[in-house]
């Protein structure tokens, strides 16, 4: 703290506004300053406004817990405690990790709140489309129905009491891609709250979103579609929250001239279609992650349905008619530029 | 350089709010809370020297900050270039032509000048000017010599006029960013050893026509007009690629390192453009620092493939800062056995500007530096051009409220005396002890 404002106290400051570094205004005053690493095949970021440039090293330690849990919960890795579950758990329950059960059971209580359309056992469906290996392509109706019995989060028994995981039927997996950036994106969230930092946007692939605070309103967040040819479908002001967002522009496949986006509905066994992108703001990262899933899958009604059962959540859907619209509100979000 | 209207409002407030006196007061330090509120409109400048360097200085003048009176320059083509350069940075009133800095300084009324001449010229014209009166911003490297380094500095304190010298890596968020959050808050550890380097693949020197065919610059000391565009390649005007590149570096080492290198060990040599320049295109030189630390710094003009770095290598992490607009951070194996990270944090830094601060979409894949997701980095030349917006945005607030700059010449003169001893060691391929800065009492 400078010399000269030592002796003023707390009180006098806030009423003089704000208080300024000894240094001159500099380059850093207006800039942000984005700390980033790959994790999980995408980047992850920690945006930081100049004057909070100290705290770089702890961005760098938050960035640590994103390769941590991709260490933990990749499917790609033989290593993980994922692909362990997936090896074991259709042969005996198997034991988890406490951070890895209290995802599975928050995974678990949303697939049942959002009626099955988020669901973190699909990958044999997105395998049989091709999805996995990023090589989309339309299977036969026999491949569909034998991943299909093998899907569902019905088929995942957790014990709580053992925290034990067990699937009831073979050929069960898990894959946590639609929850795991979220998840992670808080957990970063978390250490950076733990080091003192008071405002820094987290993200990761541009999809799952969380402000740790927010200057002047929030920050400002920009919410755009490969499939929407407009500079934005919306701006938001984002303070305290979360954003998620899912879509089908960048993997898809192409079938009798139907574009088929990569997020499977589980309880067709086919590919979403009628929303091109939906995103939700909800308290956290992985909630919002989940939920922007669902209502790709889920559409409008599904998002009304849960907005009127969770006040505090918006959701922002654009349809295949290239409309915007909002559903519910947040205390998190401002939605700046008006929904179409 | 281009800043949207967003910027300049913002840059423009902020100095508002300096020269108001409130509410940042607190923030200016026992002197100017006495003081009292500041008056008073954008700094009077003139310029000398407005060659490649002086307008890219002019460039990053705000005219909020800054109204650029009168420029002086022995060559009148770099004034007409001038002109163009401050009409299309906003700038309402045209400035006064001038071939002798001495004749502007005496004529115009003005508070301070901003000096981008030939290095050997530093000295007499910045001591010149700061005995009239004048606060200085003086390109680096302080002087051609120790002794011009310190009379420079002697005369700033002295005459308590301000005097900064253009280290313009002291103004960029990224070694900022690096310096606060990374290596002040110890994420590398002990560190031993830093590389400097600046390759390129090209010749310096430079190719261009006299202003006229009459043109005679021998009465400024150059015996023909190639002396004077090139004064780079010559010893008695320049000291070379150490005082151009290495000296920007090795203030980031003593920055870094908070100490002066204690000696130098030098080699090198003209080895590829034996064209009759007087300076090495071609230099290796190790500066050894207080306890067992060592810069080594390489500059060649044969190939390009390194580009400009400087890497602090610690016990614990590696910290590289590349092309003065981005940082890559790679932490140490944490266990024996265990390799070291494989995906390095980057720290990138971008204007805030209008934009939003993120663009959010469905997912995206990233390449494996990370490149595919980002959401909008900065480009080297809009950090560059951010740095020396503040460093003349900076020194106009020095002058104007009293804040503090960044590389006065308690600071610069430890890197112009380190890079001035290895010219010296170059030439001799020798180690030879720094001697520190004479005290001030």
């Amino acid at each position: 703290m400078p010399a000269s404002i030592m002796f003023l106290d707390r009180r006098t400051l806030l009423t003089r506004g704000p208080v300024v570094s000894r240094r001159p205004r500099t380059a850093t005053a207006d800039t942000w300053l984005r700390v980033h690493r790959v994790a999980m095949a995408c980047r992850f970021e920690v945006l930081l406004s100049g004057e909070d440039r100290r705290h770089t090293a702890a961005a760098h330690e938050a960035l640590g817990e994103a390769d941590r849990l991709d260490a933990a919960w990749s499917i790609f890795r033989d290593t993980s405690e994922v692909a362990a579950i997936n090896r074991h758990a259709a042969d005996h329950p198997v034991l988890a990790s406490p951070e890895l059960f209290a995802l599975l059971q928050r995974a678990d209580v949303l697939w049942r709140d959002t009626g099955g359309t988020f669901d973190i056992t699909t990958a044999p469906l997105s395998r049989c489309w091709g999805f996995l290996a990023r090589d989309g392509r339309v299977p036969d109706a026999d491949a569909i129905d034998r991943a299909r019995a093998c899907v569902g989060m019905d088929r995942v028994a957790l014990d709580a009491d053992a925290r034990t995981v067990r699937f009831t039927s073979p050929g069960v997996e898990l894959n946590l891609g639609a929850i795991g950036k979220g998840a992670a994106v808080d957990a970063m969230a978390a250490r950076l709250a733990a080091n003192g930092v008071r405002h820094a946007l987290v993200s990761a692939a541009g999809s799952s979103v969380r402000a740790v605070g927010g200057r002047d309103g929030g920050f400002a967040v920009d919410l755009t579609s490969p499939l929407v040819d407009r500079p934005r479908l919306a701006r938001l002001r984002l303070r305290h929250g979360a954003l998620g967002t899912s879509g089908n522009g960048l993997q898809h496949v192409v079938h009798d001239g139907r574009r088929y986006g990569h997020v499977i509905d589980p309880r067709t066994g086919w590919p979403a279609d009628g929303v091109v992108s939906a995103s939700v703001v909800a308290p956290d990262a992985a909630t919002a992650d989940a939920l922007s899933t669902a209502v790709l899958i889920g559409g409008r009604a599904l998002a009304e349905a849960w907005c009127a059962r969770h006040p505090g959540t918006l959701v922002i859907i654009t349809t295949e008619d290239r409309q915007t619209v909002c559903v519910g509100r947040s205390p998190a979000a401002i939605v700046e530029a008006p929904c179409t | 350089m281009h800043l949207t209207p967003e910027e300049q409002a913002t840059g423009r407030r902020n100095f508002l709010r300096a020269i108001a006196g409130v509410p940042v007061v607190a923030g200016l330090g026992a002197a100017a809370l006495a003081r009292g509120p500041i008056t008073g409109g954008p700094v009077r400048v003139g310029y000398i020297g407005v060659g490649g360097e002086g307008r890219v200085l002019l460039g990053g003048t705000d005219p909020a900050y800054a109204r650029v009176v009168a420029m002086a320059d022995i060559n009148p083509a770099q004034l007409a270039l001038a002109d163009a350069v401050l009409e299309k940075g906003g700038h309402t009133t045209k400035a006064v032509h001038y071939a002798e800095w001495r004749e502007m300084i005496q004529k115009e009324s003005l508070e301070g000048v901003v000096i981008a001449t030939p290095l050997w010229s530093h000295a007499d014209i910045v001591v010149g000017c700061l005995e009239a009166g004048l606060h200085v911003l003086c390109e680096k490297m302080m002087a051609w010599d120790v002794a011009g380094a310190e009379r420079m500095r002697a005369t700033a304190r002295r005459t308590r006029k301000i005097l900064e010298i253009g280290y313009q890596r002291n103004y960029n968020a990224v070694y900022q960013a690096a310096w606060e959050g990374i290596v002040k808050a110890g994420v590398l550890g002990d560190v031993f050893l830093a590389r400097l380097a600046w390759h390129r693949n090209g010749n310096w020197r430079r190719h261009g026509e006299p202003p006229a065919a009459n043109y005679d610059p021998s009465a400024w000391g150059y015996p023909t007009w190639e002396h004077l565009l090139n004064w780079r390649l010559y010893k008695k005007y320049s000291r070379g690629l150490l005082a151009e590149l290495a000296s920007h570096q090795v203030n980031i080492s003593n920055w870094f390192f908070g100490a002066e290198p204690e000696a130098v060990i030098g080699t090198g040599g003209i080895y590829r453009f034996k064209d009759g320049r007087e300076v090495d295109d071609h230099i290796y030189a190790t500066f050894e620092y207080p306890g067992g630390r060592s810069a080594v710094f390489s500059t060649v003009e044969s190939n390009a493939f390194e580009r400009n770095y400087e890497i602090f290598y610690g016990t614990k992490a590696t910290l590289l800062l590349q092309g003065e607009s981005e940082a890559y951070l790679f932490d140490e194996a944490t266990a024996p056995g265990t390799p070291a990270a494989v995906a390095p944090t980057g720290v990138t830094v971008q204007p805030k500007g209008a934009g939003p601060a993120l663009t959010a979409s469905e997912s995206r894949a990233a390449d494996a530096a990370g490149r595919a997701a980002t959401s909008g980095g900065a480009t080297v030349n809009a950090d560059r051009l951010a740095a020396y917006k503040a460093e003349v945005s900076g020194f106009c607030s020095a002058v104007r409220a009293g804040t503090p700059l960044l590389c006065g010449p308690d600071r610069a003169i430890g890197s112009a005396i380190a890079c001035i001893t290895a010219v010296e060691a170059v030439a001799q391929k020798a180690r030879l002890p720094i001697p520190p800065p004479v005290a001030q009492s």
